[in-house]
């Protein structure tokens, strides 16, 4: 009940932000009834995505100060759960999706105790490391589709499936995941204010100070990390019921880890608004430059040209983010 | 037994080419603690540096070597001016998001101007031949070339660092960059000298491996991951360090070369299905994983 109410309590914000995170809800609640291309829709459904992968990397990259670069593990492992179970066996998606996350939790503890005795460039790189394994495991394992990957085929299922998350049009995907996506905001408002989200922040400030305080580092990290985890796989199942067509190149590349890392710090690592603001920012400008530079004018990789200039001018110049660049020209509005 | 040979034989070699390719990587780092997604890069410009002034100017792919060094020097201290400056300021997120920014920049300029396809040389005084070592153990020319170069280069910039003036200043500045900026060594200069050194030597490594290996905009990513695990397996900085780890990684590479040995050895059923070539790479990262948590400043760390 507590944790119920820490959850839905927003008052440490200032009142002009969530008058601008009301409207945006509100704006996302009703989208589907106003005009809108397809193209649009689908923007918005990687946008609510991309959102929601952004946060599980905050609560261990931001709140912790851990440079994780292999997030696109637990999206495969989400996927591939997803739709191994309903490919074989017909079991329907409110199933799968927590064995997917259960699954992920577990392979977390087991790369993640040995993981987090290192720091820095070692941690870093030991993510990607570890991604890359499990990667080509599943590149050359037969039961999991190998290097072709898995096909749902829609064909067989009477559409609308609310059971196993096959539908037609996007409206219904697009409402499954924005109520991803509340719940996400709110379990991370609550995150932040628990005993496990303060810990963590005591560590990113300074990891011997926390552990004299008598915190357990080592474990504190790895329940984040767990719970980061969770969040990602949990978005890994739905990507496997809405693209339906997934293979381990798509899923569990490296470019996919950096971009959820890019995310929250493209908005503002360790806030509870940066990983949404990043994607509001990336994902549209993204598949905008990809659609009417590389598809329409001719100019193929333009899109991603610019975009690394946008990477590198914010990594550059302000590497706390569109949330940092709000937040100074507050401070300065203040004096 | 000659499959095992030769299959030591090239994973001694191809560890020696692997660890020309990471010593730009551990020099760089060594000095300024930043970790370059756009190694691979700076490899596939080199690659296509060394192919274009030999189509081009119609000498041999060898005496290319000159020009990729220049180009790769100037890259790198424009690099370093222009870009990486700003981020040491930064935090480790934004050290490692920038360059792979860096990484995706280069690959794209790439693929724009030289388009996707696999380009290579079909001819030079090395290309084809190979000589016979006996006991079926036969060594591509090319690669033997490139290992022997591999060995000359890590003793020069060896030599450099620990013997001349300049390369005691680049020590100084890894080893303690504000104490050597009150000697008066300038570390920003010194900064912009090891990404010039860094770049030259992976364009020069580029422009060797094209003589075996095809080039297109993508071949950078599996060299940036290899030669990450080299450098960390070797102790980031550590300049023998890259060059053993290198070879232990060369020799890993060649795993597939031993498991068919064993299989076609005694007769093995099940281990002739499992397709290890395919896993060539997993053992790379395994090897670096278990060995990172075994001992994480690496098997020659000397900083911190």
């Amino acid at each position: 009940m507590e944790a119920l109410k820490q959850a839905f309590n927003f008052s440490d914000f200032q009142r002009f932000d969530l008058l601008v995170a009301g409207s945006t809800a509100i704006f996302l609640l009703l989208f589907p009834l106003l005009p809108h291309s397809s193209f649009a829709m689908s923007t918005l459904i990687q946008f609510l995505m991309f959102s929601l992968y952004g946060m599980g990397w905050n609560t261990i990259g931001g709140y912790g100060g851990q440079v994780d670069l292999g997030k696109a593990q637990y999206v495969g492992i989400g996927a591939f759960t997803t739709a191994v179970m309903l490919i074989r066996w017909d079991i329907p998606f409110w199933v799968s999706m927590p064995t997917g996350m259960f699954l992920a939790i577990c392979w977390s503890f087991i790369i993640g105790y040995p993981l987090f005795r290192l720091t820095g460039h070692y941690f870093a790189i030991a993510t990607i490391a570890t991604s890359l394994i499990l990667k080509d495991i599943f590149e050359v394992w037969d039961f999991v589709g190998a290097a072709r990957g898995l096909e749902i085929s829609p064909i067989k299922y009477t559409s609308p499936d609310f059971l196993r998350l096959i539908f037609k049009e996007d409206m219904y995907y697009y409402y499954i995941i924005l109520a991803f996506f509340f719940i996400g905001i709110f379990y991370v408002n609550w995150f932040r204010k628990s005993r496990l989200g303060f810990q963590l922040r005591s560590i990113k400030d300074n990891e011997d100070v926390a552990r004299s305080l008598g915190i357990n580092v080592h474990w504190a990290k790895i329940k984040t990390y767990a719970v980061a985890t969770a969040f990602v796989s949990m978005v890994g199942s739905f990507h496997a019921c809405y693209i339906k067509n997934i293979e381990p190149e798509d899923t569990m590349n490296l470019d996919l880890s950096i971009l959820i890392a890019l995310m929250a710090m493209l908005g503002g690592a360790g806030s509870l608004w940066g990983p949404i603001i990043g994607a509001a920012v990336l994902i549209p400008l993204k598949s905008y430059l990809k659609e009417y530079l590389g598809a329409q004018v001719g100019f193929v990789g333009i899109d991603l040209i610019l975009y690394a200039l946008i990477i590198m001018l914010i990594s550059a110049f302000e590497p706390r983010g569109i949330w940092g660049i709000i937040e100074k020209i507050r401070q300065r509005r203040g004096k | 037994m000659s499959i095992l040979l030769s299959s030591i034989v090239a994973g001694l070699l191809f560890g020696m080419v692997l660890a020309f390719i990471s010593l730009g990587l551990t020099i760089i780092f060594g000095v300024m603690d930043i970790v370059n997604f756009a190694h691979g890069e700076f490899l596939m410009i080199g690659m296509y540096t060394g192919l274009f002034t030999a189509q081009a100017t119609g000498i041999d792919p060898l005496l290319t070597l000159p020009v990729a060094a220049l180009v790769g020097f100037s890259l790198g201290v424009i690099c370093y001016y222009g870009f990486i400056r700003f981020l040491l300021r930064g935090p480790i997120l934004a050290q490692l998001l920038g360059t792979f920014g860096l990484m995706l920049l280069l690959r794209n300029l790439a693929l724009m101007i030289f388009g996707s396809e696999d380009r290579a040389l079909h001819k030079g005084i090395l290309v084809g031949k190979s000589f016979e070592l006996g006991m079926g153990v036969i060594i591509p020319a090319t690669k033997a070339v490139v290992a022997g170069l591999s060995v000359v280069a890590f003793l020069a910039i060896w030599l450099f660092m620990n013997r001349s003036r300049v390369g005691k200043a680049l020590t100084a500045t890894a080893l303690n960059a504000q104490g050597a900026r009150y000697m008066g060594i300038p570390t920003e200069r010194m900064n912009a000298l090891a990404w010039g050194i860094g770049v030259a030597t992976v364009t020069i490594a580029g422009a060797l491996i094209v003589n075996f290996w095809p080039v297109n905009p993508f071949v950078g990513i599996l060299f940036t991951m290899i030669a990450f695990t080299i450098v960390a397996l070797g102790g980031f900085g550590s300049i023998p360090g890259a060059f053993f780890a290198g070879i232990i990684v060369g020799l890993i590479t060649e795993i597939p070369g031993f498991w068919d040995f064993i299989t076609y050895t005694f007769n093995v059923g099940w281990m002739a299905d499992v397709p290890m070539t395919s896993l060539k790479y997993m053992w790379v990262y395994l090897t670096y994983f278990v060995i990172m948590v075994l001992r994480p400043r690496g098997l020659f760390g000397w900083k911190h």
